[in-house]
């Protein structure tokens, strides 16, 4: 954002309703800066703090330089969502929200980056960020005998599209699902009509493939009758619970972790059998800073014989740093020097943990493609896999 | 220097399930994205890059429907000076041939030194626009183009041939150009030029303008459909390593190593 600023107040207007109007509450202290974790990757310097004093002049990608235009687009489009700011703002300010903003009258004029629409578009096309077919979402769980939802289930589960599709990422619906039967819990899938949440399209300003998806689902939800859900995805938690109520608020949503945490409490099961490993947990953003759910997957862990639980020094709970998948950080593709995970991995590595525990199949994803190519001996689980590994065999 | 664009509004297909409507001749839209042709988009770069450095006018030229005015404002977002949106909706029936005459007719009495198209549409990839219009017009034409350099009348261009050869021309002003992918890095736009271009007026021009009797298609389009799938295909299944020992099996067993 280098040059002279050029203030132009009708840039300032149409930020402001696209829905910044936080800004006006930032008196640029800084500390958004210092908790940025990109800021923590050496030789980056993300100015998080002149966001708002730049939209409130509306003069913020307001170059005639290509090169200074692409950089100001990339810093737009730079962040991932994980909220660390808006906790640490004395005023409230979450600046993923601004940004936000921003970003949709950008991908309304198609002008961000390629990698993102491509996501957009599957998402707005198959209904997944994959591209995979919608026929097989539920395939995931062919041979698990989970009954199909209807009005007499208790729960709906909804798997997340990673979950539904990727091979890897399937292990934890799957693990999930085998837990939540032998618990006896009422509950059903529905598979091929449910759509992406919507949450990272949201996040990346794409708001009419939001749209569509909070209308796919709710009349979807609506129709089944579904009342409760229980997601694997804190992004597909954080959605439904924080941004669908505006359009319909017929169904509440736990995590998965929440109701493992539960059964365990009401030890309507047990884990029994010893899983001898130092674990390490990382606080996903979406189910740590966004949803306050700290307690319950320790609970969870804790209660497992033989696991040592152990946490990542300072960078944990709120001040946990996220993995950068979140907004679509999945899919970018930055040069090794500017990747989260490999900061995040490299804290995690330090604990000398045998497990890396997540609880978001977007971390799973991230730290294990970060940790193939480090040479490194430590093995990523889902939470809902360790839990099952300390479950008698039935 | 005075610079046409002609750019296309289409559906990406790249990565979605395209299905065939009831008519059998068009694919069902509802959950399709809609974007600037991709080499178009290298063409309106190379376009700005050209008016950047002689300075004169720029203008984008889209045949399509009410929408296709949402991608011409991207055009202007980004440099074009000027838009023109031809009514699809007034002409049926539309092939490469159609469509070459009627952006001659848009154009023909503006002045321009160069005219650039994409070098070919990924909803119907038939690259017959940017060669038929520059026939109409009557300026010589290059393909596939991937440099320009032009000084006084004369370009200096690079075109790409089979094989990683190229080829170097020097043609004469004005020109027609169709721009191949990759020639540049298209540019993102200031949020002031989006403003700016959301409230530009775009001109519209249709039936009135242009007589659709004088204006006809060289072929009409009978039938779409998804070919069956032979049987050629193997789909292996299983974990990553058993998957890599099948594969090396098949290798060997073909004699291919
Ligand atoms: S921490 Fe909040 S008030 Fe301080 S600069 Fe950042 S956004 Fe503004
Ligand atoms: S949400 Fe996270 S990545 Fe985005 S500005 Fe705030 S701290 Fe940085």
């Amino acid at each position: 954002m280098g040059g002279s600023i050029k203030i132009n107040l009708e840039v300032r207007d149409a930020i402001i309703e696209s829905g910044a109007g936080d800004v006006i509450k930032c008196y640029q202290c800084g500390r958004c800066m210092a908790a940025c974790p990109w800021n923590l990757l050496e030789g980056l310097n993300y100015a998080t703090y002149r966001f708002c004093q730049r939209i409130k002049l509306g003069a913020i990608i307001d170059s005639e330089e290509k090169e200074e235009i692409a950089a100001d687009t990339i810093d737009v489009f730079r962040c991932v969502g994980c909220d660390s700011c808006k906790a640490e703002c004395p005023r409230g300010v979450g600046l993923s929200d601004i940004l936000r903003a921003v970003r949709r009258i950008l991908v309304e004029f198609d002008s961000y980056p390629g990698e993102l629409k491509s996501v957009v578009t599957r998402v707005f096309s198959s209904g997944n960020p994959l591209g995979e077919s919608t026929e097989k979402r539920g395939d995931w769980a062919a041979g698990l005998n989970i009954p199909q939802y209807t009005e007499d289930c208790e729960y709906l589960y909804f798997p997340c599209c990673l979950p539904a599709y990727d091979a890897r990422a399937k292990k934890i619906s799957q693990a999930t699902v085998r837990i939540l039967k032998r618990a006896d819990i009422s509950f059903g899938i529905i598979g091929k009509e449910e759509f992406c949440c919507g949450e990272a399209v949201r996040r990346v300003g794409a708001e009419k493939v939001f749209q569509a998806a909070v209308k796919q689902n709710t009349e979807l939800f609506k129709k089944a009758k579904v009342h409760k859900v229980i997601a694997t995805s804190p992004h597909c938690l954080v959605t439904f619970t924080k941004e669908y109520p505006e359009y319909y608020d017929g169904f509440e949503t736990l995590h998965a972790v929440q109701v493992f945490d539960r059964l365990i409490k009401d030890k309507t099961i047990v884990p029994k059998r010893p899983f001898e490993k130092t674990v390490v947990y990382h606080d996903p953003c979406t189910l740590g800073r966004q949803m306050d759910i700290y307690d319950e997957p320790r609970a969870v862990l804790k209660s497992i014989p033989g696991l040592k639980l152990i946490e990542v020094p300072i960078f944990n709970r709120d001040f946990s740093i996220c993995c950068g998948g979140g907004a679509m950080g999945l899919w970018r593709d930055w040069p090794q020097d500017e990747r989260l995970a490999n900061l995040r991995t490299e804290q995690i590595l330090a604990t000398d943990a045998d497990i890396l525990c997540v609880a978001c199949p977007y971390c799973l994803q991230m730290f294990e493609e970060t940790l193939k190519s480090m040479d490194a001996d430590i093995e990523v689980m889902d939470i809902s896999e360790i839990l099952e590994a300390s479950l008698e065999l039935r | 220097m005075d610079i046409i664009v002609c750019i296309k509004r289409v559906a990406q297909t790249a990565e979605a399930e395209v299905k065939i409507d009831s008519s059998g001749k068009d694919i069902i839209k509802d959950r399709l994205t809609f974007d600037m042709n991709e080499s178009d988009t290298y063409a309106l770069e190379e376009a700005i890059l050209l008016k950047e450095k002689f300075g004169g006018t720029l203008t984008a030229v889209s045949l399509g429907t009410v929408e296709a005015e949402d991608t011409l404002r991207i055009a202007l977002a980004k440099g074009a000076d000027s838009a023109i949106r031809i009514k699809a909706e007034d002409f049926q029936e539309l092939d490469g041939y159609k469509t070459a005459q009627l952006l001659k007719a848009a154009i023909k009495d503006l002045k321009f030194d160069v005219v650039f198209t994409g070098c070919i549409a990924t909803d119907d990839y038939y690259s017959l626009v940017g060669v038929t219009l520059a026939e109409l017009l009557g300026v010589p034409h290059a393909t596939l183009v991937t440099k320009i350099v032009i000084q006084d009348t004369k370009a200096q261009v690079h075109r790409e041939l089979e094989g990683g050869l190229v080829e170097h021309l020097e043609m004469t002003l004005p020109v027609l150009f169709t721009i191949q992918t990759g020639i540049n890095e298209p540019r993102y736009a200031s949020l002031i030029a989006i403003r700016r271009a959301a409230k530009k007026e775009i001109k519209v021009i249709g039936a009135s303008e242009i007589d659709p009797a004088n204006i006809q298609a060289n072929a009409s389009l009978e039938e779409l459909f998804t070919p069956s799938v032979g049987k050629r295909a193997e789909i292996l299944t299983g974990s990553m390593d058993e998957i890599s020992a099948k594969v090396a099996g098949i290798i060997k067993e073909k004699g291919l190593l």
